[in-house]
């Protein structure tokens, strides 16, 4: 092999050509397009990359996610609204309720798996949907939600379209690359591990409560992040960023895409923002035709677009 | 006081209506049926449909509405549960959350996006001690009461039964002797679903008849579950009346937080006891 | 040939747990498969049962294949499971225990009964209390008696002196003794006197292989001789 193919090998075994399809064709879709609502699918793909961590690298589904996103944009929305208008600031509040609610919850939720995990985390969603909606009104604005202007500095200026789209596109290569990274770290090989025969690890003298609580943590936290983004993103927060009935998005998202793989949470987050966007402009019954793919799914695509390709290639590649 | 006391024990016995059935089809499949909620659903909005038609006579619109469900139960089962069980647990989980949502949204195309009325079939009220209730929630609680007796009966006395107590300890041993256990699992789900159903309609005039209602019980079904036992028939009765209790004093006190406390409640219950599936 | 299970693959997921494995049984024969925790014993069990599919391989049953029969369609043709554990229906009378047997088997329940009884007088007096208050012996006493409703061809026995008593050790091999040429079996036994007493025929198990098969009386007797080969 000469210098050069060496370097693109190299280049596309490190997520490079992912991270180059990614920048490529997002640019390509925003300017086709509307950058403002490219921008919203890319932090919907944050999001699915956070789901993921946990259900395609850790095997757990939850059915709730939507309270770590609302634990973010709600986080971000307190932080802008009663501390100071900073957007950094929110973001970092935002990661940090959501990273708190990790911890807190962790030890409770991640004890659990299959269909525990899942109903956990709906119940949770619920009582944390409840505290925005009622108990905590006050704060958070009720129905309404509250609507929020941030601070700019120079270019820096979340109210800029443009500036956005870079930011979150930044954003989303960051947590692309950290996942990368993961999931060829020992950590990443643990997770993997747990997913497959937990106990087996346990007996190799692993305590896989910490990691696992460590894993929630960073996915709440990822979550979190892209809630935070959604609020800057729209200059307000409503309750709808924290209502258990969108938790059929990310979920349809993570298993369309390709559950485990790289790429997955992005191609299933893209393809869940295009339908929900642009097809129910012309089928009312869309939601219906979710169910119906999410069935259809359940029995006959479980791995998804990308787990479905990973296929094709290696089959390909055994032939040769 | 007493008031409180009447409405948990009615939510209670209408939560034992409908969980019984949840929890068994849990016990014995180890499957989250989401779909139970569909079925609930469509038990409110048979009777619906279903009382102008016989010109407001409930318990007959009652009997209709059950029967209406029971084909829709034994489809999700034939060709969604049965599928999945067994082998790809994990997805029969999704699959069950799909044909709710495909339920769901049927509903609202069928009966619009609105909550459906539904009054007290009865409307008179009962005077006891000092105070009055709805003679509409006696018979439910009375309803729950008889339910229970029933069911203990049948588990406990005819073969059916016990085949499906033996099977939801020792399914393998169960097969051993000879006998196919999931056609007797597949009367249980039939069963239970034709219980939701009744819950659905019975809780229909004391709350309201909407789309999402489904979604709703699932969860509550789950808690009922986890505070009492998966598969247990006396742990999901008192489970239930608890929570109802649990309910109805919460309501009392700030009624939106009725719901968030049942998920308090689930959340202690498993940190105490956590569960391994 | 009674049973003939013949080079047999089997898997727990992507782990293969049973290699090539091949035995036989005779009508009226008592045979007994030895190895240490893990050799596959169980599996094999389970695979005639029709609990574990065997991915390659076939299993004949009086000459009629059923490698591929659910578990309680083999039931059917007359091959019982006598569990590990001793697991009984606990929560069940043991008169319960003894309905669920022959419901599936349409066999008279008195007539079961009876026979029950004549395996341990003493189970007539716990006809009605729960077999959870059964002991070891009890319980496996009741399991016995429960696969032989409906008069099965062959009994598929995993294990049953363990964790009992040396008398009621000797109680269980006596009854299995009593039952040979009335039905055939196949015991599973880490108790190697035990496996001298009973067995007409050995197979030793390792790592899901089938190492041996001994046949000559005075080596089945030779107990030194089976260790050494483990």
């Amino acid at each position: 092999m000469g210098a050069g193919q060496v370097m693109i090998k190299k280049f596309s075994d490190s997520g490079g050509l992912n991270i180059a399809v990614m920048i490529i064709g997002f640019t390509a879709f925003a300017y086709l397009a509307s950058v403002n609502k490219v921008t919203d699918f890319i932090i919907f793909c944050i999001y699915v990359l956070g789901f993921d961590l946990l259900y395609g690298r850790m095997g757990r589904i939850s059915f709730g996610h939507m309270l770590y996103l609302g634990a973010g944009a709600y986080g971000a929305a307190m932080s802008a609204k009663y501390l100071t208008p900073d957007p950094f600031l929110a973001i970092l509040m935002g990661i940090a309720c959501g990273a708190t609610v990790g911890v807190l919850l962790g030890p409770i939720v991640v004890r659990t798996k299959g269909a525990a995990f899942a109903l956990i985390n709906v119940a949770f969603n619920q009582i944390g949907y409840f505290l925005v909606l009622v108990a905590l009104a006050r704060y958070t604005g009720g129905e309404d939600g509250v609507s929020l202007k941030f601070s700019t500095y120079g270019f820096l200026n979340f109210g800029n379209v443009h500036f956005l789209f870079v930011f979150c596109l930044c954003s989303l290569l960051l947590v692309y690359y950290v996942m990368q990274r993961l999931k060829r770290s020992a950590f990443g090989a643990l997770l993997a591990g747990i997913k497959e025969n937990e106990i087996r690890v346990r007996f190799l003298g692993y305590n896989t409560l910490v990691y696992k609580w460590i894993a929630f943590i960073m996915s709440t936290s990822i979550s979190a992040f892209a809630g935070t983004l959604f609020t800057l993103n729209y200059g307000f927060t409503n309750p709808s960023f924290i209502d258990p009935a969108r938790n059929v998005e990310v979920i349809f998202a993570a298993l369309i895409g390709g559950p485990g793989t790289e790429l997955g949470p992005v191609v299933g987050g893209t393809a869940y923002m295009v339908i929900s966007n642009y097809l129910a402009r012309y089928i009312t019954r869309w939601e219906l035709f979710l169910g119906l793919a999410l069935l259809i799914i359940a029995f006959r695509f479980r791995k998804g677009v990308m787990g479905s390709i990973q296929d094709l290639m290696a089959k390909r590649a055994q032939k040769t | 006081m007493w008031e409180v006391v009447a409405y948990g024990l009615t939510i209670g016995g209408i939560l034992y209506i409908i969980s019984i059935g949840f929890s068994l089809t849990f016990g014995s499949m180890r499957i989250v049926n989401f779909a139970h909620g569909l079925i609930y659903a469509v038990g409110a909005y048979a009777l619906v449909t279903m009382l102008p038609l016989v010109k407001g006579n409930f318990l007959l619109a009652a009997v209709l509405a059950v029967l209406i469900s029971l084909p829709v139960s034994y489809i999700i089962e034939k060709f969604v549960i049965r599928r999945l069980y067994g082998k790809s647990i994990d997805y029969a989980i999704i699959a069950s959350y799909a044909v709710l949502l495909m339920g769901v949204d049927l509903i609202k195309w069928i009966w619009g996006a609105n909550p459906l009325p539904l009054s007290d079939p009865i409307g008179k009220n009962l005077a006891i001690l000092s105070f009055e209730i709805p003679l509409y929630r006696v018979v439910i609680i009375l309803l729950s009461f008889l339910i229970f007796a029933g069911l203990s009966l049948f588990f406990k006395k005819t073969m059916i039964g016990k085949i499906v107590v033996a099977g939801l300890q020792d399914r393998e041993a169960v097969q051993g002797l000879g006998i196919d256990i999931d056609k007797y699992f597949a009367i249980v789900f039939l069963l239970g679903s034709a219980l939701a159903a009744l819950g659905g309609m019975l809780y229909g005039p004391i709350s309201t008849v909407h789309p999402y209602m489904g979604f709703r019980v699932v969860t509550l079904c789950f808690a009922v579950v986890i505070v009492g036992g998966q598969g247990n028939l006396r742990g999901t009765a008192l489970a239930s009346y608890v929570l109802g209790m649990v309910m109805a004093l919460t309501a009392w006190f700030w009624g939106p937080a009725a719901d968030a406390m049942i998920f308090a409640v689930m959340a202690v219950v498993l940190i105490f006891r956590p569960i391994e599936f | 040939m009674l049973l003939s299970v013949e080079g047999i693959d089997a898997h727990y997921g992507s782990a293969q747990v049973l290699h090539n494995v091949t035995i036989k049984v005779k009508e009226g024969e008592l045979v007994c498969i030895v190895g240490r925790n893990g050799a596959g014993k169980t599996t094999l069990l389970k695979s005639v049962a029709g609990f574990l599919h065997p991915s390659r391989g076939s299993i004949l049953f009086d000459n009629e294949p059923m490698q591929a029969l659910k578990p309680e369609k083999v039931a059917l043709r007359g091959i019982k499971y006598v569990w590990q554990d001793k697991r009984v229906f606990v929560d069940l009378t043991v008169r319960e225990n003894m309905e669920l047997a022959a419901y599936p088997a349409k066999a008279d329940l008195d007539e079961s009964l009876e026979r029950l009884f004549s395996i341990s007088r003493k189970m007539r007096t716990q006809l009605n209390s729960k077999a959870k208050g059964l002991s070891g012996g009890e319980r496996q006493i009741l399991l016995i008696g429960r696969a032989l409703v409906g008069n099965p061809r062959l009994l598929l026995i995993d294990e049953p002196t363990e964790g009992l008593a040396a008398k009621v050790i000797d109680d269980i091999s006596r009854i299995l003794i009593e039952m040979k040429g009335r039905v055939s079996m196949i015991v599973v036994e880490q108790n190697l006197a035990i496996v001298s007493q009973l067995a007409d025929r050995i197979y030793l198990m390792k790592e899901g292989n089938v190492l041996e098969e001994i046949t000559e009386r005075n080596l089945i007797l030779d107990q030194d001789y089976i260790e050494s080969l483990l």
